[in-house]
């Protein structure tokens, strides 16, 4: 259950929207910040406030990457895939990543720490081999820095 | 008016009309999936591609998105269209299971008759299939999404034209699914139309499920009984069972859909306790000596004091008999309809519609306004609710008028409606096209006129598939209900056709015999029964809602199903020419019977 | 060399309102908005001759005209900031290094074609620009600059920032419009064109990022001006190049319009890293053709590259070196456009797998001479999916089988990758 305050607020922003759909996207993403990923729970929870079907919001939770329908670690590392990172080591840091966390891609550490998905260009091209975790990016991540910036963000959460 | 050509032939087709339509009223086939003359264009497949030699626009082209214009020069037989088919069927059945041997679609699959048509034989790709969970939609449809070739028009039927809202399109790139939310019986009264729209195998009919493959159905073209619409459909039958009901096409009327309730309805037909034999006082008899019985029988009633009553279950074969057979009864009186209100209702509507007034589905679903009279479509008639969303798409505003018109009717089909408590706050003077729905079930005769006297088109709804046709001839006949001929004192005996009696109405009056398919207690209370055969054993006619007279043909002899002697463990063992249960006959034929022995 | 969009930057940090204002910043609002015509702003964003900076490359200014002037009903405009196209990292660049152009930029645009509402529609991932945007749209707002009766011109305009839920797909114009309106991004059917029909059926015009905020510097100083920026005659504006891959010193550099790709990487991009050789680049973005060593040569321009075979896309440049493996390097790129598919037409959501495959197959060793031909089939049938994104997606399979052939028959007849990829 999301607090009261949280579905005012949601309601609001869908009352203030062009069409209630158009506030499907953000009334997901705050359900999803608010859980930490997008519950059976919190899917039924915005087809109420947005005056959807679940499956209507299930028809846009499954297309958009960035709307979780799994559980998720409290820290998701998106590793860039893509051209420019794959030409300066992507490969080699995803794996680099997944061998140190003992953790598939795809997949969430025991800790529930993190969870490891690769990801489409990120933008950062041309620091590249990048990723982002949570919403922080880092460039020229090499396989050191990469233990550095785990231990960081590990320490952080 | 765009002239083009097609494969050699001069077309000429009317402004915005597609190069597919084009084509096709030339006869050219074109493959298509994603295409659906009721869903329009979503250009989704690609397998509709020709080239397109010379005029406005060249090369290769999807004839679905494209609209006819003067000047085209258009192959559907270039050699880069044929290989762009070819490879768009390959791309396909990529990752089709190729499990045509269990599929119940087989042979009426579109994916199999164009991966015939576009030359795919030899498979390319050595790579894994994908594969996908199946859901349980319900006791209706089976779900096998392994077979799925994404052409998108179950969702986009299932919420753009019926307005549904738990059933769509989930995940992107190769892994979409077409699915609910979880797992669950599908919600709209429509769901059933998924299995007809489906080019392929992943929603087909459960409940006749691995019963008969498409190439040894008995099937013919019908008239579906289940409400006064007449709705076009093909019944499917396999050993003397009706197995499944699908949507046949007739733009004036049913379009290309039917609903669930004529589409999943109790298959009566099949019941095995069902009245096949005639049956005098309880034992059975022979034709000859039952119909003697009955003529028998009507001798001992004084002349006027019998009552014939029919129900619009009734073809109309049999109810143009009703009068003559009424008159050979020593003028028994005759009544189309049991009770008072509704007859006058019926006979009121029918009489006072010309065919100028009458609103046929077609015209519903081009409306530009619509009022809903005391009535709830999803029980009198659910189609009429899928062609009121068609009005309302385009932009027409719906009314609910009256308490007995539930605003969750509206909601079935994602309509948002006005409601509004009496007909003067309709402001129908303002539009061009408005049509009133009325039910003669639920409006008394005279409110039917004074809803009739407005600058409109009407959709009366009747009890039946006949009530149009049985109010017509109760008009002609000048023939009364039975609740009337019961109060006047003089009936003494009733002889029901196709009809169910209440208790309380027929009191201590016997019935003297009763012609019905059905186990009912008019059957069970008859002095002599006659067994008829039901619309899919038969030909006749049905007049539907708007006065249109509409032939349904013989789908199955009647008799027996095979599936259900075989759950006694053998089918009879008595050696027979005729088929077990074959006795029923056509209601006309019993009356006809009846009259020449009196 | 004059910068425009750049010449405002500070290092290593955004520039502010004041600094923007005090350097010239809104005055070509002010000057749009209170003495030249709406029809005027639009004449000469089309006189400038500037071509869409989002791939395409279609003229700004002409888009604008496209829309219908008398229809009634709401029009929009939205900006295209969900820059997703791997190898482009532009329009963040500017963004968290000045986010007042564009929005000043937008509020001309609004003027020019009559919109009161505007959408920044930005991707997941650029938290950094979003929030620069959002301040400077608070700030405009607060100045006076966006809201009621803007200079007292009569002319109103908001601005409304919408963050994506990522997906590549988003960026194609229509799909862009269903993902604002909460829908699945999958592309709509052209026509009706959004200047027709667009967001929620009104006249939508859609301009990338970069494009926008180049417009107050043409409104400023003029069309000619703009023009004479450029590199050669036949181009017009400067141009932010993205560089990325096996440079010495890749960044984002804003370039003459028509700057030679040599002068690029061998001029800001410092040259190849660690004194390796150029072997080929994409040269705007993933879904460009190859340029090779032999092209170097080319104008990065529009036309000029496009005789080359290939398209100037975005601007994004990456670059590779003599030791990368361009079957490995396509592999990747298909891979991407595959998992990037919105899954609505059969070409792009079956035909991209099956060219992964085939990849997959030639890098590990498991090609076949057959493989080739069906790849040169992919990349002409490919053309006749329902949107861009597969016809681009074969745009390196494409370059692949033209300039390096020979590379993906050697891993054939050796059975293996000659780079020692997997």
């Amino acid at each position: 259950m999301i607090p009261d305050t949280l579905k005012t607020k949601l309601k609001r922003r869908v009352a203030a929207a062009i069409t209630n759909r158009e506030a499907a996207i953000d009334v997901m993403k705050s359900l999803q910040a608010h859980y930490g990923w997008l519950t059976d729970e919190a899917v039924q929870e915005a087809a109420e406030i947005v005056g959807l079907s679940t499956l209507q919001i299930e028809e846009l939770a499954t297309f958009y990457e960035m709307i979780y329908r799994r559980p998720v670690g409290r820290r998701v590392i998106h590793a860039c895939d893509s051209i420019s990172c794959w030409a300066m080591g992507g490969e080699a840091l995803l794996a680099h990543l997944s061998g140190h966390l003992e953790i598939k891609v795809g997949e969430t550490t025991a800790d529930g720490a993190f969870t490891l998905l690769p990801c489409c260009c990120l933008g950062n091209c041309g620091e590249a081999p990048t990723m982002m975790i949570g919403d922080t990016i880092y460039g020229r991540v090499t396989l050191e820095s990469a233990l550095e910036i785990l231990k960081r963000e590990r320490g952080e959460i | 008016m765009p002239k083009l050509i097609i494969d050699d032939i001069t077309v000429e087709v009317a402004e915005g009309v597609t190069v597919l339509e084009a084509a096709q009223s030339v006869d050219i086939p074109i493959p298509h999936f994603c295409w659906h003359p009721a869903l329009g264009k979503a250009g989704a497949c690609r397998v509709c591609a020709v080239k397109l030699l010379d005029g406005p626009i060249k090369g290769i082209q999807m004839s679905c998105m494209l609209p006819a214009q003067d000047g085209m020069v258009v192959s559907t037989v270039d050699p880069e269209a044929v290989a762009m088919r070819q490879q768009v069927i390959e791309w396909l059945m990529i990752n089709h299971p190729h499990d045509c041997p269990v599929c119940d679609e087989g042979g009426q699959c579109q994916l199999q008759d164009y991966t015939i048509a576009c030359g795919h034989g030899l498979r390319r790709y050595d790579g894994k299939k994908r594969t996908h969970l199946n859901q349980d939609l319900g006791p209706n449809i089976e779900h096998e999404m392994n077979r799925c070739i994404q052409c998108y028009r179950c969702a986009r039927f299932y919420q753009e034209f019926a307005g549904g809202t738990d059933f769509g399109v989930m995940g992107s790139a190769s892994r979409v699914y077409f699915g609910r939310f979880e797992d669950g019986e599908l919600q709209s009264p429509f769901s059933g139309n998924l299995v007809d729209i489906c080019p392929t195998g992943v929603f087909t009919d459960k409940t006749a499920r691995f019963r008969a493959r498409y190439w040894d159905f008995d099937m013919a073209p019908s008239i579906c009984p289940e409400c006064s619409l007449g709705c076009n459909t093909t019944p499917v039958a396999r050993y003397r069972e009706l197995l499944k009901i699908s949507a046949r096409h007739n733009d004036a009327v049913n379009g290309w859909f039917i609903c669930d309730r004529g589409r999943f309805a109790d298959k009566k037909v099949n019941s095995f306790d069902r009245p096949r034999v005639p049956l005098v006082n309880g034992s059975s008899s022979g034709w000859g000596d039952a119909v003697d019985a009955v003529a028998k029988k009507a001798a001992e009633f004084a002349p006027g004091s019998i009552a014939v009553v029919a129900s619009s279950r009734l073809a109309n074969e049999g109810a143009a008999l009703l009068p003559d057979l009424a008159r050979a009864l020593s003028g028994a009186k005759l009544c189309f309809f049991s009770n008072e209100v509704i007859c006058r209702a019926s006979i009121t509507a029918a009489s006072q519609i010309t065919p100028h007034m009458a609103a046929s589905l077609d015209d519903v679903a081009s409306a530009d306004c619509i009022v809903i009279y005391e009535c709830d479509l999803r029980q009198e008639a659910p189609m009429m609710l899928l062609a009121v969303r068609q009005a309302w798409r385009k932009g027409a505003p719906v009314f609910l008028v009256g308490k007995g018109a539930p605003l969750e009717q509206a909601a079935a089909v994602s309509v948002e409606a006005v409601d509004l408590d009496i007909i003067v706050e309709a402001p129908i003077g303002i539009f061009d096209r408005p049509v009133i729905i009325f039910s003669t079930m639920r409006s008394s005769a005279a409110e039917i006129k004074n809803l009739m006297a407005a600058e409109a088109k009407f959709a009366p709804l009747f009890d039946g598939p006949n009530g149009m046709g049985m109010a017509k001839l109760a008009a002609a006949n000048s023939t009364i209900s039975l609740e009337s001929a019961v109060k006047s004192g003089l009936i003494k005996g009733i002889i029901t056709i196709e009809c169910v009696i209440a208790d309380e109405l027929r009191g201590e009056i016997p019935i003297i015999a009763a012609l019905d398919w059905q186990m009912n207690s008019s059957v069970k209370n008859a002095g002599v029964f006659l067994p008829t055969t039901a619309w899919v054993e038969m030909n006749g006619t049905f007049v539907n809602n708007e006065g249109r007279a509409q032939q349904f043909k013989k789908v199955m002899a009647p008799g027996i199903p095979v599936s259900a002697t075989l759950e006694s463990g053998h089918p009879p063992r008595i050696h027979s020419l005729d088929v077990p249960g074959g006795e029923p006959k056509p209601a006309w034929e019993v009356i006809t019977e009846i009259m020449k022995r009196l | 060399m004059e910068q425009i969009l750049f010449r405002h930057n500070r290092p290593g940090r955004v520039v502010t309102f004041e600094e923007y204002r005090s350097e010239g910043g809104f005055s070509a609002l002010k000057k749009g908005l209170t003495t030249m015509s709406p029809d005027g702003v639009q004449q000469t964003v089309i006189d400038s001759g500037m071509r869409g900076r989002g791939g395409a490359g279609f003229p700004t200014g002409k888009k604008w005209s496209f829309v219908p002037r008398n229809l009634p009903g709401p029009r929009w405009l939205i900006c295209n900031c969900d820059e997703m196209e791997p190898g482009t990292y532009k329009d963040r660049i500017l963004l968290e290094s000045n986010p007042y152009s564009l929005v000043e930029g937008i509020i001309l645009a609004c003027y020019a074609i009559g919109v009161r509402h505007a959408f920044i529609f930005i991707r997941r991932g650029y938290e950094q620009a979003a929030a620069n945007l959002k301040n400077a749209v608070a700030e405009a707002h607060g100045a006076g600059f966006l809201g009621e009766n803007i200079f007292g011109s009569g002319f109103s305009c908001d601005v409304d920032i919408h963050l994506s839920a990522g997906r590549y797909i988003c960026g194609e114009e229509t799909a862009l419009m269903n993902s604002l309106e909460g829908r699945r991004a999958n592309p709509r059917a052209k026509p009706p064109f959004p200047a027709i029909k667009g967001l929620w059926g009104g006249p939508t015009v859609v301009n990338n990022v970069e494009s926008l905020a180049n417009v107050p510097y043409i409104i400023a100083h003029g069309a000619e001006w703009f023009k004479g920026t450029a590199a050669t005659a036949e181009a017009s504006g400067m141009k932010l190049f993205c560089v990325s891959g096996h440079v010495a010193n890749p960044g984002c550099f804003e370039l003459p319009l028509g700057t030679r790709l040599g002068e690029i990487i061998y001029g800001p991009c410092g040259g190849m890293r660690h004194g390796s050789s150029f072997k080929a680049c994409l040269p705007g973005g993933a879904s460009t053709p190859y340029l090779t060593a032999e092209q170097l040569d080319v104008a990065m321009d529009f036309d000029p590259v496009a005789k080359e075979g290939s398209r100037l896309g975005t601007g994004g440049i990456v670059v590779f070196d003599q030791h990368t493996c361009m079957v490995g390097a396509t592999l990747n790129l298909v891979r991407f456009y595959a998992r990037e598919s919105c899954g609505w037409c059969t070409p792009c959501r079956e035909g991209l797998p099956y060219v992964v495959h085939l990849l997959e197959k030639i890098e590990a060793g498991q090609g076949r001479e057959e493989h080739i031909q069906i790849l040169k089939e992919h990349v002409q049938r490919l053309n006749y999916a329902f949107c861009a994104l597969a016809p681009g997606a074969m745009g390196p399979v494409d370059g692949l089988l033209r300039h390096f052939e020979d590379e993906v028959r050697e891993h054939i007849t050796k059975s293996r990758c000659p780079f020692g990829g997997s």
